[in-house]
């Protein structure tokens, strides 16, 4: 069998996992796939296929079973462009990681650390310290976090947020039952039910139709006026335009953002996430899609990938199954 | 009845804090208590003082019932030096927000949040998976070692819990109930402790046994790379071996909320330490503002409020350290 693990992603994956991988096993590594345009026998020959992305254009893999997807999100894929029985699949590994941001980044709004500290450590100034007598910051406890798609990362979230004293809602697009901590969790259809009871939206939804868009300016102004957006999902759940008004004019109150509208490519490596500014403004803490980017993710992840391939190619059930073509 | 609100911190507090008293004491401010020209009458007609420090050598102070502390840690009241029959009380509540503060630094070292906000707020994806950039820690898997196992260390310990970390605490007294913490140190094998941990939260009184606690030595017993949390007191720590672990990377960063140095009247703005701490990158630095939250600032002042009242019409005391 042969496998070709397609872009930088992939590629990595390839050296992380090569070890783990059944001996007899072909591997081909195309770590810029502008190469495969030119080479298109190395998918022409492949039974499996490692990448983060498929396009229309590229040569036809007739031979292909398995597409392992190297992140959790499929959406590169042109789904379309691949030969039918295919069987896609994705990995996980990453909830962890992105829980333990989602909580950082919930705290760190609160308690206005990006502020406070850069304004001690650049003019040592003590105007926001107890023993001063200046401006007080916020803490969680008591306050209302919203946790919008409750699966694998909206789960971890209100497992470590729970302790905190806080009230934690959840919607999910499918029926699904509230674990302890969580008061309730809504139909995501309801949504409009919950934004105005947060202090803090969480969005953790994968990206389908149902979500492209889905905070848009009508839920923001749902939204209460000091309400903090965290958004470690995809950059199109929420409305560019609408969510950069609502930050810069303080209709919301803050917002943490690690996915993003647009991303750099080869002609431009330092392109920004948006075509607005959201890195000029205060009251935004951006991160350029690292949110899961750990050195534990990653082993945990490259575990599943390898586990996978090992799967295919002993003809076993395949895990993290998303899509039959 | 004369309330005097005694010392900068005290002072800066004082218009939020009359402003909700329901009684009508006379009030004086005294922001520069080694202004002894002013002191010595002002300590003449106090019935209660609130303040941060009480020093050996004040003047008398014959009418004073109340000395209500600001702070949580009375650390800088001389006890001995304080008139016979006054009622010392301090204020409570800051357990949760510095828990909060805590778990927060903790995650945002480990994760190093702020070197992703300012490369990428310069432009740059390096820190990104697509940029293939070094990847960052996680609190999975990490062991977290609370020094001091009270009414903090025990609110760190449960909101730390669902991360899954190791938990251990050291502690001068016994402790009953050690859950989530899976072992508890007395303060004395302090070194047996340190040398297992990927983070430090001190978290303990200050008094003669913590001060300088965490020296040179101390600090080479702990793992390189390993982060330090300080929400207690500066002077746990020696300033000098600090700053020179953490500029010599030999810890992997830290997150100081206390100093060595405050703000005086003569110096309003000082550098919180003698070292250029503020110039370390792997350092996160606050203004002692861990508890100074918008509902403990609430409900401190509501307390101190409620003992002033309190004396004043006689009823009971809450938040009482001791009575002289």
């Amino acid at each position: 069998m042969k496998a070709l693990f397609l872009g930088n992603v992939a590629a990595d994956t390839a050296e992380g996992i090569r070890a783990e991988l059944p001996p007899g096993l072909e591997i081909k590594i195309v770590a810029d796939p502008q190469d495969l345009l030119r080479s298109p026998e190395a998918a022409a020959a492949s039974d499996i296929l490692i990448s983060n992305h498929w396009r229309t254009e590229y040569p036809p893999m007739p031979q292909v079973k398995l597409v392992q997807s190297v992140a959790t999100g499929i959406e590169l894929f042109d789904l379309a462009a691949l030969p039918p029985g295919v069987r896609v699949c994705n990995a996980f590994g990453h909830e962890t990681a992105i829980a333990e941001y989602i909580v950082m980044v919930w705290l760190a709004l609160h308690h206005r650390l990006i502020e406070i500290s850069g304004e001690f450590r650049e003019q040592a100034s003590w105007r926001t310290s107890w023993v001063e007598s200046g401006a007080p910051h916020g803490e969680v406890r008591g306050s209302t976090l919203g946790i919008v798609g409750y699966g694998h990362v909206g789960q971890e979230v209100a497992r470590r947020a729970a302790p905190f004293g806080v009230r934690i809602l959840a919607a999910n697009r499918t029926a699904r039952e509230a674990q302890a901590g969580v008061e309730r969790v809504f139909p995501l259809a309801e949504l409009d039910r919950m934004l105005p009871l947060c202090d803090t939206v969480a969005l953790c939804t994968a990206l389908g139709p149902e979500t492209t868009g889905l905070i848009d300016a009508r839920r923001l102004r749902l939204m209460k006026p000091t309400a903090f957006l965290i958004n470690i999902a995809r950059g199109a759940v929420i409305d560019e335009d609408a969510v950069y008004a609502a930050l810069r004019e303080g209709t919301i109150g803050g917002a943490a953002l690690d996915v993003w509208w647009q991303y750099p490519n080869a002609a431009e490596p330092r392109r920004r996430g948006s075509r607005h500014p959201f890195h000029e403004l205060a009251n935004v803490i951006v991160t350029p899609h690292n949110s899961g980017w750990t050195t534990g993710m990653v082993r945990r992840r490259w575990d599943e990938i390898a586990d996978n391939i090992g799967r295919c190619v002993r003809g076993e059930s395949l895990i993290n199954v998303v899509a039959t073509i | 009845m004369k309330v005097l609100f005694l010392g900068r911190f005290a002072g800066g507090h004082a218009p939020r804090i009359v402003a909700r008293l329901t009684t009508t004491p006379d009030t004086e401010i005294l922001a520069d208590d080694t202004d002894a020209a002013r002191l010595a009458p002002a300590l003449a007609e106090a019935d209660i003082v609130v303040g941060l420090a009480w020093r050996a050598g004040f003047p008398p102070a014959p009418r004073l019932r109340l000395l209500q502390c600001i702070a949580t840690g009375v650390d800088l009241m001389d006890l001995a030096a304080v008139p016979r029959g006054v009622t010392v009380c301090n204020t409570l509540g800051h357990e949760k927000p510095i828990a909060e503060y805590v778990i927060m630094t903790m995650l945002t070292l480990t994760h190093r949040l702020f070197d992703s906000v300012l490369s990428f707020r310069a432009g740059s994806w390096e820190a990104s998976l697509q940029g293939g950039g070094t990847r960052h820690g996680e609190l999975l898997g990490q062991t977290v070692g609370i020094i001091g196992y009270g009414g903090i260390g025990r609110e760190v310990a449960r909101r730390a819990a669902p991360f899954g970390v190791r938990l251990l605490a050291a502690n001068r007294g016994p402790v009953g109930d050690a859950a989530p913490v899976e072992r508890i140190y007395p303060l004395a094998e302090l070194d047996r402790m340190l040398p297992e941990c990927d983070v430090v939260v001190i978290a303990c009184a200050l008094a003669p046994e913590t001060q300088g606690l965490i020296d040179a030595r101390r600090i080479a017993l702990m793992k390189p790379g390993a982060l330090l949390i300080n929400i207690a007191r500066g002077l746990i720590v020696d300033e000098a071996a600090l700053y020179a672990a953490l500029r010599d990377g030999r810890l992997g960063g830290a997150a100081i909320d206390v100093w060595w140095r405050y703000p005086t009247p003569a110096e309003p703005q000082p550098l919180p330490s003698r070292f250029a701490f503020h110039e370390l990158p792997n350092v996160l630095m606050t203004p002692h503002s861990s508890s100074f939250t918008e509902g403990t600032a609430e409900r401190r002042l509501g307390a101190m409020v409620g003992n002033i009242d309190a004396v004043i019409r006689g009823e009971k005391l809450i938040n009482v350290v001791t009575t002289t």
